[in-house]
């Protein structure tokens, strides 16, 4: 369909469904997989509760898992009025992930004067995996929505799943122990919280790419909450 | 480019405005609108409904090819009034726009959204040399978050949120009979009677119920549905709106 792209301003309404609509996947550029790349290991964990939802993450960036690069990364962020997202995977994948989603997000608000919906956020979210130079990243999605509480998973390939609970990064099967153990369908964001905070705790003491610390983040409908401990007497 | 003295005429020039302010070519544009047969749009709490004048020049034209109540989503129809062919560009783009959003978000469009999608576009034929504005005026009707909403978009791109509006010819008189009659909390049943009434107001010899074109979007299903002829026919005879031809 013809449009006028030569004006400035003007929307290009054949721009690509699966990317963002401010910047072409075609002008960024995808990261190399060597190990001078920051990644960030990671045990991040995603809990609902029938208040919000609850999301921890530990503190350690490593490069090729053999060196502890930074100490106090901050591994979930707000991107949406109520719903935040983790960094999993190269850190600078990761980082533009959560500019592009949060910019989208905020486009979608003022345009239509309603956030976007945590559904439509993980489709997003996916489409830009699938389709985008982010290189590596599986991240957890969590927000508070009229229809609830949802945290989602996104993989590398842009899949995208929901569940109760969920738990990405090389520390997923410590933290995954803890979580089938003591997840019931009731938990008070409390509960949820000192629940999500011993599974990174669990997964920090087993797995040599999780550690430093946690950081706690909580999704009501009054928005998002993050609070850093950087040790986990201090958290519980 | 061209050089100056190439558009100094301000009323065919469509990005020049006159010293008074106005853009000639977006308000000739509106009468190529009047000149259309008129669509009606009502909103009831139950739902939408939209209702097409396409009354058919010669007996001999088939009736299906005047298309003027067109589906642009499951949950959303989409009637014209004005040059067909312009309204088939902004109806295939308002399907396009839908189908991103479905693939974008994996959710149906909201019907405001879908409208300033189209409304967008129709304006940035008010501004660039060398295009003509589209002579053709829509009503966007459908349900956003369970909510029957409806929208009327002109040439010069501005979006209209409406309870009851009439586009196309006899404009005026149709808008005043929905003034006059269109009551709060009507249902849909109720709103497609006065869309007939209001379409049948301004016709000396009845309402046709070949010659209508009706379709409804309601917040139970949220779904699109066009009336077959016998269901329009039914109520035209109900409400006897026929004329003679009926009797």
């Amino acid at each position: 369909m013809s449009n006028f792209p030569d004006l400035p301003g003007m929307k290009d309404l054949d721009a690509n469904p699966y990317e963002p609509e401010l910047a072409s996947f075609d002008d960024m550029q995808g990261g190399s997989d060597d190990e001078s790349v920051a990644k960030t290991g990671t045990t991040t964990i995603g809990i609902t509760t029938d208040e919000g939802v609850v999301i921890a993450t530990d503190m350690r960036a490593s490069l090729g898992g053999r060196f502890v690069s930074n100490k106090s990364v901050q591994k979930v962020e707000q991107i949406h009025p109520s719903a935040a997202l983790t960094l999993v995977g190269s850190v600078g994948g990761a980082q533009s992930f959560i500019r592009t989603l949060r910019s989208e997000a905020d486009l979608y608000e003022v345009r239509r004067g309603e956030p976007m919906s945590i559904s439509a956020l993980a489709t997003l979210a996916g489409n830009f995996a699938r389709g985008g130079p982010f290189f590596a990243i599986n991240p957890i999605l969590g927000g508070v929505d009229e229809d609830g509480s949802h945290v989602y998973s996104i993989d590398p390939a842009g899949g995208v799943m929901e569940d109760d609970y969920t738990v990405t990064g090389s520390g997923m099967q410590v933290a995954h122990g803890k979580l089938e153990d003591s997840y019931h369908d009731d938990l008070s964001m409390e509960e949820a919280e000192d629940l999500a905070i011993e599974a990174v705790y669990a997964a920090t003491q087993r797995d040599t790419g999780s550690g430093n610390g946690v950081y706690v983040a909580t999704v009501t409908d009054d928005g998002v909450d993050i609070t850093g401990y950087d040790d986990f007497e201090g958290a519980r | 480019m061209q050089g100056q003295n190439q558009q100094q005429a301000y009323d065919r020039g469509i990005t020049i405005f006159s010293p008074d302010g106005r853009l000639y070519q977006v308000e000739y544009a509106r009468e190529a609108v009047k000149r259309g047969t008129a669509s009606v749009g009502v909103r009831t709490a139950d739902g939408v409904v939209l209702a097409a004048d396409r009354h058919a020049r010669s007996p001999l034209l088939e009736r299906d090819s005047i298309e003027k109540i067109h589906k642009a989503d499951d949950h959303v129809g989409i009637a014209s009034a004005g040059h067909v062919a312009d309204a088939r560009q902004l109806i295939d783009l308002a399907r396009r726009q839908a189908q991103i959003n479905h693939l974008r978000y994996g959710e149906p469009i909201g019907v405001e959204s879908l409208t300033k999608e189209v409304t967008d576009y129709i304006q940035q034929y008010t501004q660039t040399g060398g295009a003509r504005p589209f002579g053709v005026a829509l009503l966007v009707g459908g349900i956003e978050d369970g909510e029957p909403r409806l929208f009327e978009t002109d040439p010069s791109g501005t979006p209209y949120e409406w309870q009851a509006v009439a586009i196309g010819g006899d404009r005026d008189d149709i808008q005043a009979f929905l003034e006059d009659e269109y009551e709060e909390g009507m249902d849909l049943e109720g709103g497609l009677s006065l869309a007939l009434r209001a379409l049948a107001s301004v016709s000396d010899e009845g309402l046709d119920a070949t010659g209508v074109d009706v379709a409804t979007i309601d917040v139970e299903s949220e779904q699109f549905s066009a009336l077959a002829e016998d269901e329009i026919a039914e109520r035209v005879t109900e409400l006897e709106l026929g004329g003679e031809s009926d009797e």
